[in-house]
């Protein structure tokens, strides 16, 4: 009566094993990137909102359009090497804002020193799955090099986030750093935060 | 198209090239050139150049270094490509990552090292008294860029320092603490540990000031000290420790990145079960997160659960990503014991619980695995209509046998057999000539409407039951036709 299960869990049990364990377990390279991204994500976003109360309403008349390009994210496969640079440029560009000049605003140190630590972060872990694919790829990446004899070129996307990026920079710098400036800037990286949560959220449910 | 704007640094110049870097371009659009040369009144036409984005068109110049021995290691600073004022690279001066070659200068460029380095690091795990080579270049990783060699510098390392620096530091988490280890060659030294947000190393400055005595860490006589966790919030930082016996300092350690993310302990998980036939249902809690709430909000969990015979040792293990599953073909009657761990379902991080406390439970009788609850089902379900019309059979010849329809008298019977013959004739064949007496007689009619209707009733029930049930509801219209009739019925139905 019982021989038959027995064979059963015997002979059945270590196919089984083999058969769900090794795909899930070889495709999680970095597979849990975009829940970082997104847990980091979401706390820079609440770091942002803490650091001002609320918009200043003189400052609405300095109000400009920075033309985030969204359409750079519209891709619909998983987490690729070009959506990993896209995001790598994102955060390197915003870290860059509030290193090099955020000193000149008005917010409290705490705070900024936070959100400092939390986009080092997100660089920290895209560096680290960015350098891990291109080991991967270096035998096939030597080959491109010769076959194509040069580097590869970067996405357009990225040259359009630099555009954004340098127009945001400039603006700053055309205000002079003002209060206002500094406060418009604040509320567009939460926009661009923003857009990248609801991204990263897109993902995960895939 | 006739904005055209006069190229400074470009202008009546009289070799064949010129320098327009002083010129602010926004250096991420594309910029289109023209040129012609010019004689007196004379001019050519002009000449169109390709257009470019001067961004893509750069090449990154080598960075500049400084050195600073140690009798191990050397200090690094490094200022990145460009200058100042050039707005080539003004965005990504915190974002240039560098790649370092460095060899011993007395074995030559063969045996090189290669690291990759922070704008402020060290070089570790050097040999003191030594002359040491290097060369740095930039590299922009977002724009698939890489730049240009420094010259070589070349270093001596210090003589050897008499107490050596702390080694193997290393970070556990435990309860709402971290304990911070280190491994030290002599006793009765005392130890400071000190602690530096990790994203300064990126920005090119000297942050040798920045790095902070942890509480708790400081002249500690052990070679571990405790701190709390809500010290570090969620972030990358660097520890570091050294060595002191009052007279001497040691060197400052290796730096240590410790990120509080990894950091995390997944608590085991709660495991509870009940037995159903040779099935287990096995549920899990999921596990209780102290303080940080990071686990099911964020992390995909996967549990994984070992489930064995009490009287063997063979163990099998399952994987899964519910909470709530069976574990099918087991033997009943047979005490099964199961335990459990949370995975963090990363490869990388390799993070696992600790395994549950083991659970055991007893499996019920019966071998009903699924295919025979479904074999019993489909079973039952022919099986109930059958039951039915058997029963329904049975209870007609119980009826037949025990409550028989009220017999005529054997004297009757023998007159109505004839009758009935007669009305056997006459529905077949009178029926069709019925209509001719209507139209005849006024008074047969009456009485063959009669009959007929009579003879109506009795095809009724001729139809549906034998011949001789047939004659007797005919002929006992008046005394037991209602019984009969009742029965025949409930058959039909």
């Amino acid at each position: 009566m019982s021989a038959k299960p027995d064979a059963i869990q015997n002979c059945l049990w270590p196919a089984c094993l083999v058969g769900l364990l090794f795909p899930s377990v070889l495709s999680l390279e970095c597979g849990l990137l975009n829940v970082h991204l997104n847990r980091v994500t979401w706390q820079n976003l609440r770091i942002l909102n803490k650091m001002s109360d609320s918009f200043p309403v003189e400052c609405l008349t300095e109000n400009k359009d920075f033309e985030l390009p969204q359409k750079i994210l519209s891709y619909t496969q998983p987490m690729n090497r070009d959506i990993m640079e896209a995001f790598y440029e994102m955060f390197s560009q915003v870290f860059n804002i509030f290193s090099r000049h955020a000193f000149k605003s008005a917010w409290e140190e705490k705070h900024l020193k936070q959100i400092q630590i939390g986009l080092d972060q997100q660089i920290e872990y895209l560096e680290r799955c960015l350098e891990e694919e291109e080991k991967e790829n270096e035998d096939t990446k030597q080959m491109e090099e010769i076959s194509y004899s040069g580097a590869r070129e970067p996405l357009l996307s990225n040259l359009e986030l630099r555009r954004y990026f340098n127009r945001i920079g400039n603006f700053l710098k055309d205000k002079k750093y003002s209060h206002c400036a500094w406060e418009i800037v604040r509320l567009e990286i939460r926009k661009c935060f923003y857009y990248l949560q609801t991204f990263t959220m897109l993902l995960r449910r895939k | 198209m006739d904005n055209w704007i006069k190229l400074p640094g470009c202008q009546y110049i009289t070799s064949t090239e010129c320098n327009f870097s002083s010129v602010e371009l926004n250096v991420f659009e594309e910029v289109r050139l023209r040129i012609r040369a010019e004689k007196g009144n004379k001019t050519s036409q002009w000449s169109m150049v390709d257009w470019f984005i001067p961004f893509r068109k750069a090449q990154i110049g080598p960075p500049k270094v400084h050195l600073e021995p140690e009798d191990k290691a050397i200090i690094i600073n490094i200022s990145p490509p460009g200058t100042r004022e050039s707005h080539m690279w003004a965005m990504d001066s915190s974002r240039f990552t560098y790649s370092l070659v460095i060899w011993k200068n007395s074995s030559g460029i063969v045996d090189k090292r290669t690291e990759t380095v922070y704008p402020t690091d060290k070089i570790y795990k050097l040999s003191p008294e030594t002359t040491y080579c290097l060369k740095v270049r930039a590299r922009l990783r977002s724009q698939r860029k890489t730049g240009l060699f420094t010259p070589v510098y070349c270093i001596n390392t210090t003589v050897e320092n008499k107490l050596p620096p702390p080694e193997n530091l290393e970070v556990d988490a435990k309860n709402q603490t971290y304990i911070l280890k280190w491994d030290y060659t002599y006793e009765d030294m005392t130890f400071q540990a000190q602690w530096f947000h990790a994203f300064l190393k990126n920005i090119p400055e000297n942050h040798s000031d920045k790095w902070k005595q942890i509480p708790g860490c400081e002249n500690v006589k052990t070679t571990q000290c405790v701190f709390p966790q809500k010290m570090f919030p969620n972030g990358i930082y660097y520890l570091r420790v050294q060595a002191s016996n009052g007279n001497n300092t040691s060197l400052w350690s290796e730096e240590k990145k410790f990120d509080t993310e990894m950091q995390t302990i997944i608590p085991p998980p709660v495991i509870s079960m009940t037995p159903i036939n040779d099935l287990l249902h096995i549920y899990i809690g999921a596990p209780k997160d102290t303080e940080n709430k990071f686990m099911n909000q964020h992390y995909p969990l996967i549990y994984e659960i070992n489930f064995w015979k009490n009287t063997s040792n063979a163990e099998f293990r399952i994987l899964h990503k519910k909470t709530d599953f069976f574990i099918p073909n087991l033997q009943p009657l047979t005490v099964y014991c199961v335990k459990a761990r949370t995975l963090i379902e990363d490869k990388k991080w390799n993070k696992s619980s600790v395994f549950s406390d083991i659970v055991c439970e007893k499996t019920r009788p019966g071998n009903t695995s699924i295919t025979w609850i479904i074999a019993g089902i489909c079973a039952a379900l022919f099986a109930i209509p059958l039951a039915i019309y058997i029963g329904k059979g049975l209870l007609r010849c119980i009826n037949y046998i025990f409550f028989p329809s009220c017999k005529p008298p054997p004297s009757i019977e023998e007159h109505f057999s004839k009758w009935s013959l007669k009305n056997l004739l006459l529905s077949t064949s009178e029926e069709q000539t019925e209509r001719c007496f209507i139209i005849e007689n006024m008074n047969t009619l009456t009485i063959v409407e009669e009959t007929n209707q009579i003879d109506e009733d009795h095809r009724k029930y001729s139809s549906q039951t034998s011949q001789d049930s047939g004659n007797y509801s005919n002929e006992d219209e008046n005394s037991g036709g209602d019984v009969s009739e009742e029965v025949l019925l409930q058959e039909i139905m």
